[in-house]
């Protein structure tokens, strides 16, 4: 048996899009299971139990799930990877939010981008989530370190 | 037993009442007969070897500002030297908080250990530089040196990690151990004001210090994490290890933002393998690190009982007294047994 850990957004026709691939390969799926009490952002968690597989076959699966931006986050219950969501504090725009979300995207995929701008001379706020292995999880924070001292942004972190 | 108490400000004052209010109950559960013998304040002493008459303390300070007005036994003799030519058992210092140098903190605590005394302070400065320093003197001259109340107020966390989880090994600590900085970040949240406004509320109700620098810039979170990381985790470190950001730049907006995303924003703490860092953090809503108003919290995570969570009050002067007062049993109920 394996268990991978999805994290699907929550709106009609996502799962469908996560099964399909596995269905067409045919790998057995034993069970499906929404975790919808560990519902975040509008994310839902989903856990996949299927048969056992060679690590080959295990390996096409998951890059197929991944060319369709099926976030995997966990493989029989190791981590491969992690939603960082951040809010961010300080001129997020004039200070050039391509280059800010340019640079996290060489270390991780930013997915989701909120901005709240109250006064176009006072500071404003963002939210974001990041999708990042977790191997290039300090990188990620290393780059984060980086932008708060160059651009004075405060980027506040979930654990 | 025996006791001084350095300092009769807020905390000192709450420590006299609390030994009042407590007085037989001591007795009939511990067979504790319990003597202040000296106060200390900035003027000097009030000494009675028998006891002093606490209620008439109290009097004495509400009255004139000085100890040192007590009748007949009040003197000006300078705290350094109350501690080394008075005889008791143990000494409860709770002078005020320095948490650049100390002092004079420090020098009370280790003249406390020489002349024999075990110590019980409430103060954040010794402990979050010279940790390691005193416990040498604590070992050095056998005494007890407990610390309760200089983190989380009432809350109990050294005690509980020492000895109640005895035998985890603890990993991680983490949590909210600034109540000032919890009631700004929750009234920003709920009423949607900007910091300078909640900041100056809490100041005119007392919640927030005339000179807030030490709670908003994270400080006080910062010498509160060095002495459980120092105390609990055995590591040694001091304040100036400390990745340290405050709440100042948090705005509504951001509060806002991050309740849009299912998380709020509080001022955490965190120890841990390579992490000794205070900053806002998001905390799921459902958290149970979400607490809210001026409470404390702290979630500290072990080898075999995995997370425990403790929640208090982390200031006022009973609910300090509260964490003091247990240091005193614990002390007298070890110093039975050693006899």
């Amino acid at each position: 048996m394996i268990i991978l850990d999805l994290e699907l957004k929550d709106a009609p026709g996502e799962l469908i899009k996560a099964l399909t691939p596995i269905s067409k390969m045919g790998i057995n799926i034993h069970s499906v299971i929404h975790l919808r009490e560990k519902k975040v952002d509008g994310r839902i968690p989903v856990r996949l139990v299927v048969d056992g597989l060679e690590d080959k076959t295990l390996n096409e699966m998951i890059d197929e799930l991944e060319k369709l931006d099926v976030i995997i986050t966990k493989v029989n219950n190791s981590i491969r990877k992690r939603d960082i969501d951040l809010v961010v504090i300080g001129h997020v725009v004039d200070t050039d939010i391509r280059d800010t979300i340019d640079r996290l995207n060489k270390y991780g995929l930013v997915i989701d981008l909120d901005l709240s701008m109250p006064d176009p001379f006072k500071e404003s706020s963002a939210r974001m989530k990041i999708i990042v292995d977790s191997e290039k999880l300090n990188d990620l924070y290393n780059e984060l370190d980086k932008l708060s001292k160059e651009k004075n942004l405060l980027f506040i972190k979930s654990f | 037993m025996k006791v001084i108490l350095l300092g009769f400000g807020i905390i000192g004052k709450g420590v006299i009442n609390v030994i009042r209010k407590k007085k037989e109950y001591l007795k009939n559960k511990y067979g504790m007969d319990l003597k202040v013998v000296a106060i200390c304040d900035r003027s000097g002493a009030a000494i009675d070897e028998n006891g002093l008459d606490l209620e008439l303390a109290l009097r004495v300070k509400e009255e004139t500002g000085k100890i040192s007005k007590y009748p007949e036994k009040g003197t000006s003799l300078p705290i350094v030297e109350v501690i080394k030519s008075i005889e008791a058992d143990a000494l409860i210092e709770a002078t005020p908080t320095n948490i650049e140098s100390g002092e004079p903190a420090k020098t009370y605590i280790i003249e406390g250990f020489k002349s024999g005394k075990h110590v019980i302070t409430a103060n954040k400065g010794p402990l979050a530089l010279y940790f390691n320093e005193l416990l040498s003197y604590a070992k050095k001259y056998d005494r007890i040196f407990r610390y309760e109340a200089s983190v989380g107020g009432a809350m109990p966390i050294i005690n509980l990690a020492k000895e109640t989880l005895a035998g985890n090994e603890i990993t991680e600590i983490k949590g909210i151990l600034n109540g000032t900085t919890n009631y700004i970040l929750t009234k920003m949240e709920r009423e949607k004001l900007d910091f300078d406004t909640v900041l100056k509320e809490a100041q005119e109700l007392g919640i927030a210090e005339t000179n807030p620098h030490q709670d908003i810039s994270g400080l006080d979170t910062a010498a509160k994490i060095v002495i459980l990381a120092n105390s609990i985790m055995n590591m040694e470190v001091t304040i100036r290890g400390v990745n340290i950001e405050g709440i100042t730049k948090i705005t509504p907006e951001a509060l806002s933002m991050a309740n849009k995303g299912g998380y709020t924003i509080k001022l955490i703490g965190e120890v841990g393998e390579n992490k000794l860092e205070v900053g806002p953090k998001l905390i799921p809503l459902d958290d149970p690190l979400n607490v809210k108003g001026s409470l404390n919290v702290a979630m500290l995570n072990t080898d075999l009982a995995k997370e425990v969570i403790v929640v208090g009050r982390g200031a006022g002067d009973v609910e300090t007294s509260s964490a003091i007062l247990s240091d005193i049993i614990n002390i007298y109920l070890k110093s039975k047994k050693m006899g």
